[in-house]
């Protein structure tokens, strides 16, 4: 069969077989789109990750007495402390440009911002807990003996910030796991039913071509081409979809929780785009040859 | 009469189809073929050929082996015994991969046709030169001569799924004889048809004959036979798988080779196809 006419044949099935070719088209979507989602998904849990609280677990803020020696020893000590993951010392000029930012972000006047001191601000000590179940425990006990420490005015155990941001990031997690499965699920079930109808709909055209002498490739190679162009058609509004909608829609999710970022937030690279829709158009492919059933016209006896 | 052996000799040296019909006329040849269905013997050591501009008409009761004979000659059976033999090639041998590009030189129609019933008779027809390599342009036009030929120009355009059996019959005629092929296998062309309709199957078969196809109908109909017959087909007789009267010898013609440029041209293109595959092929361990 020539190219001409095999082109033709991708026409003229795609016509008429509309529904199924929709179907399939909104089906490698879907699986695009989960694809693309869970990649971008796990890079923005990550950043959150880094972002919240920049993993602080207890904040000490330290009395004018202390000077800066001192607070160096303080910090020297905290970092033997076996849970101790990390310990840095904020100066005040470093916690002023965080409020600023913070400030100014959400739409503070700059004005006002600009006659505060940075004096104003504490030194403080940021510790970071090796994480485990009892964190929250055991940073209350941590900071319970600094608050006997002398020079150490306040201790920010921020128990109820962590118990919290634990139980809303393990909700997150499986709420995002569990959506992902589902819709997984369903785009399984769009698959297995674009392809029982695609078989059902091609098994008398194979049969029709096994018999007037065409080759199996042939045979299957029109239904393989046009779901390949579905599957590029899908993948590539699926991907035109999340370069569009995925960063403004994380950017809200972070205002409204409060999040800041300064890093850019994730997107796909073009690599990463150009490999998937090569291996949806490859699976793609796949999926119409194989829908294509092929009888065994000769038999003996 | 002829001795079967220097066809025979001929058939397994290294020549095109061209060349191969040159020397030797026949497009078919069944060689003490053999066929059985659930152990019963359906076809019991037949032996005969088609040779091109020939038209054999093989008639017996239902039952007697008939439609199991034109799928052996259609390539859509193997013998379980005996060889079938086609431009010069014993397709019985070839490997599965290599049947489609013997099958695409042979017109089949049946009874009960094969056809796409969401395309339209023209695609349907077009299809099948399609298949031995006609551009879509040329394959149309084709199409459209065959379905004007067999008196079926006005359902061109309509979709199979909303024809008669009688007229999908008819377009499977047409598609059989589009071309014309270098092999026309016909089951059953007259059945269920009128007497008009009848009689334009024996006119287009005939037509086909004239324009070079090898042509090999199958009918239990003894007055569709006559009428082939006049047309001056030879007729076998086909009884319990066997062929009655004569031996399967004395049914080859006499043959004298002929100068190729004395021979009237054939459609042989799709048969390179064939060619190719064969010699590009190891052959296939097939049946004694």
């Amino acid at each position: 069969m020539r190219a001409a006419w095999v082109l033709r044949t991708v026409r003229r099935q795609a016509g008429l077989h509309r529904l199924t070719v929709l179907a399939a088209g909104a089906s490698f979507f879907l699986l695009a789109l989960l694809a693309g989602t869970s990649r971008l998904g796990a890079r923005v849990v990550a950043r959150w990750g880094g972002l919240v609280g920049q993993n602080v677990h207890l904040l000490v803020y330290l009395g004018d007495e202390m000077d800066e020696g001192t607070s160096r020893d303080l910090a020297e000590i905290l970092r033997r402390v076996p849970t101790v993951a990390q310990v840095a010392i904020v100066e005040p000029t470093q916690a002023f440009a965080r409020f600023k930012t913070s400030a100014l972000s959400f739409g503070a006047d700059g004005k006002t911002v600009e006659t505060l001191e940075p004096a104003y601000f504490p030194r403080s000590i940021e510790v970071r807990l090796i994480p485990a179940s009892d964190l929250e425990t055991r940073a209350d006990d941590l900071a319970k003996r600094l608050r006997g420490v002398p020079g150490v005015v306040q201790v920010d155990a921020m128990g109820a910030g962590l118990s919290r941001l634990s139980a809303w990031s393990s909700f997150g997690k499986r709420l995002g796991a569990g959506a992902l499965i589902a819709l997984a699920l369903l785009d399984v079930v769009a698959f297995v039913a674009v392809f029982v109808r695609l078989r059902t709909a091609l098994a008398r055209r194979a049969a029709v071509l096994v018999q007037l002498g065409e080759t199996t490739s042939g045979i299957r190679l029109p239904s393989g081409l046009w779901m390949a162009v579905a599957a590029a058609i899908g993948g590539a509004v699926a991907a035109t979809t999340l370069s569009l909608l995925w960063r403004p829609l994380v950017a809200r999710i972070e205002h409204s929780l409060g999040i800041l970022g300064t890093s850019p937030l994730p997107a796909l690279g073009r690599a990463e785009v150009a490999t998937g829709l090569a291996v949806l158009i490859a699976f793609g492919m796949a999926l119409g040859c194989f829908a294509t059933p092929v009888p065994q016209s000769d038999s003996h006896g | 009469m002829r001795p079967i052996a220097p066809a025979s000799a001929l058939r397994n040296q290294k020549v095109s189809a061209a060349e191969h019909l040159a020397y030797d006329p026949f497009v078919l040849w069944l060689e003490g073929v053999c066929c059985q269905r659930g152990g019963v013997p359906v076809i019991d050591t037949v032996t005969f050929g088609v040779a091109r501009s020939e038209l054999i008409v093989v008639q017996g009761e239902a039952g007697s082996g008939k439609s199991t004979l034109l799928e052996l000659a259609a390539a859509l059976r193997t013998p379980d015994r005996g060889a079938v033999w086609f431009a010069g090639r014993n397709i019985s041998t070839l490997q599965q991969a290599s049947l489609p590009f013997v099958r695409r030189n042979i017109g089949y129609a049946t009874t009960d046709p094969l056809l796409v019933l969401e395309d339209s008779a023209l695609d349907n027809v077009a299809m099948a030169l399609a298949v031995r390599g006609e551009t879509p342009r040329r394959a149309l036009e084709l199409a459209r001569d065959a379905l004007a030929w067999v008196g079926a120009a006005d359902l061109e355009e309509r979709a199979v799924s909303t024809l008669s059996a009688g007229q999908k019959r008819v377009v499977a005629l047409a598609r059989a004889v589009a071309g014309p092929p270098s092999l026309i296998v016909a089951d059953e062309p007259g059945a269920g048809a009128g007497d008009h309709l009848r009689a334009t199957i024996v006119t287009v078969l005939g037509a086909a004959r004239d324009a070079g196809a090898a042509v090999l109908a199958a009918t239990a109909d003894s007055s569709l036979a006559d009428r082939l017959v006049e047309l001056g087909g030879r007729r076998i007789h086909l009884e319990q798988g066997r062929v009655a009267g004569a031996p399967a010898v004395g049914l080859v013609p006499d043959f004298t080779p002929a100068p190729t440029a004395d021979l009237p041209p054939v459609a042989l293109t799709p048969v390179r196809d064939l060619e190719a595959c064969v010699e590009g092929s190891p052959a296939r361990k097939g049946p004694a």
